[in-house]
């Protein structure tokens, strides 16, 4: 028996309209989507563009302005080597995924870039102003995740949004652990969006998008076929097809499709709902004694995450432990050095991640065994 | 007659495929029947416009959508 609590990874199992639309898919859009003018082309490029324009109306976005990606990072890298292909000074902050850290610390350390990190605190406030007091004349963006990939601290997005505007800069948003879960669209201040297709929005691996509010021109990162002009040799201006080099991967964008259309139709209300009683349950439900550390502060928000440690082992341990019950737990450092220097986490942390189809009584359950750890 | 071959009046050159279809149906949500094709010099897509050329011409013109007049036997 498998009880998954690794969603914050990828959300498995996947709704069955997920699963018929990888099987439409299969049998139906066999073409090359923007490619070639024959009925499979065409069918297959008609399906593409009416997932763009799903899936931008999700974000309040433009679909020329919705641009498929492999997954979060992809998105993420464009984003950032994209936005400042010219130099200037980039903050991120100190709870980023390593999928915008090490971009942005790579391009730092090659002398294009100057590179701050905005400290954050619990407090949204302090967060705020820690981003404000690093910003210059020569400020050209700011990248920030939604919600920590870690603990599942939701950022003051909206505000950063706010102190870009003010400021003429463009915030480069994470939303792989938000997107599906709060509701997030560009409205928000953001001035571009990246995020994973296949976590909240339930498509399957190898998905993801980088939907941008056309402010800020984004600089491809690849050239190469877009369908069209293709006697030149100069990459085409104009999203998304600029962004977009190579065959798209219809089969994960049909899924992402349906994933969204899951979303939407359930509500994201409910399934936050539904998560956030599981996760504050679970939680309540680990044993108070010290011996167990649950990485939350009662002055921050988060998303349906849990990380924690156990007194005596390390989180590798105590996942391998549960992994032999069945149950599914990220341990490690999760791909996000700055948070787990941030934390103090030296041995890193078990992460307990629910999706909408988490049972409570299994998260019960998990806690039960883990207070007999 | 193949099917999808009818008179037209007049054919746009889109940027690209993504463009082509958001023209197409905004053409279709007004009444303006249009079909994408391949251009016949190449890589690329053209719509060609059934009804009333300048109609179409200043629509996509109003949602900030680009393309080229490239044959016109009609009123645009």
């Amino acid at each position: 028996m498998i009880i998954n609590f690794d969603n914050a990874a990828t959300t498995f199992p996947k709704p069955d309209c997920v699963k018929a639309a990888v099987d439409e898919a299969m049998s139906k859009y066999g073409g090359n989507a923007g490619r070639g003018g024959h009925a499979l082309a065409a069918a297959t490029s008609e399906a593409v563009y009416s997932a763009r324009e799903d899936i931008a109306s999700f974000f309040r976005a433009k679909p020329e302005n919705t641009i498929y990606a492999m997954n979060c990072t992809p998105a993420l890298n464009m984003s950032i080597q994209g936005i400042m292909a010219g130099g200037g000074h980039l903050i991120i902050s100190s709870m980023e995924h390593n999928s915008a850290a090490r971009p942005a610390a790579r391009l730092a350390e090659e002398g294009r870039i100057t590179l701050s990190v905005a400290e954050v605190f619990p407090e949204s406030e302090k967060t705020v102003a820690a981003f404000r007091s690093l910003i210059r004349s020569d400020t050209k963006a700011i990248v920030c995740t939604l919600a920590g990939n870690v603990t599942g601290q939701i950022m003051p997005f909206r505000e950063i949004g706010q102190l870009c505007r003010e400021h003429g800069i463009c915030f480069i948003a994470d939303g792989a652990q938000a997107c599906g879960i709060i509701d997030v669209k560009l409205s928000d201040g953001i001035n571009i969006l990246c995020t994973a297709g296949h976590k909240g929005l339930y498509g399957i691996t190898g998905t993801g998008l980088l939907i941008t509010d056309g402010q800020f021109p984004v600089v491809p990162l690849m050239q190469g076929g877009t369908g069209t002009d293709s006697l030149s040799l100069r990459q085409p201006d104009l999203t998304p097809e600029s962004l977009e080099s190579g065959t798209v991967g219809v089969i994960g964008i049909m899924s992402l499709k349906a994933g969204v259309d899951f979303v939407r139709r359930t509500g994201i209300g409910n399934i936050f709902r539904h998560e956030d009683r599981i996760c504050r349950r679970f939680i309540s439900r680990l044993r108070g004694d010290g011996r167990i550390t649950v990485y939350r502060s009662p002055a921050a928000q988060y998303v349906p995450i849990a990380a924690f440690n156990i007194e005596g082992m390390t989180s590798e341990e105590a996942a391998a432990r549960l992994d032999r019950y069945g149950y599914c737990l990220r341990a490690g450092f999760h791909c996000a050095a700055l948070t787990h220097a941030l934390l103090g986490t030296k041995n890193g942390a078990v992460r307990f991640s629910p999706s909408y189809f988490s049972r409570e009584e299994d998260a019960a359950k998990l806690a039960e065994l883990i207070n007999k750890m | 007659m193949v099917r999808g071959e009818t008179m037209n009046k007049c054919i746009l050159e889109m940027p690209s495929y993504t463009y082509a279809q958001k023209a197409e149906r905004l053409l279709r949500s007004k009444g303006i029947p249009s079909n994408i094709k391949r251009r016949s010099t190449g890589c690329g897509y053209v719509l060609h416009i059934f009804a009333d050329c300048r109609a179409a011409a200043q629509l996509l013109e109003r949602y900030g959508i680009p393309y080229v007049l490239r044959e016109n036997g009609g009123s645009a």
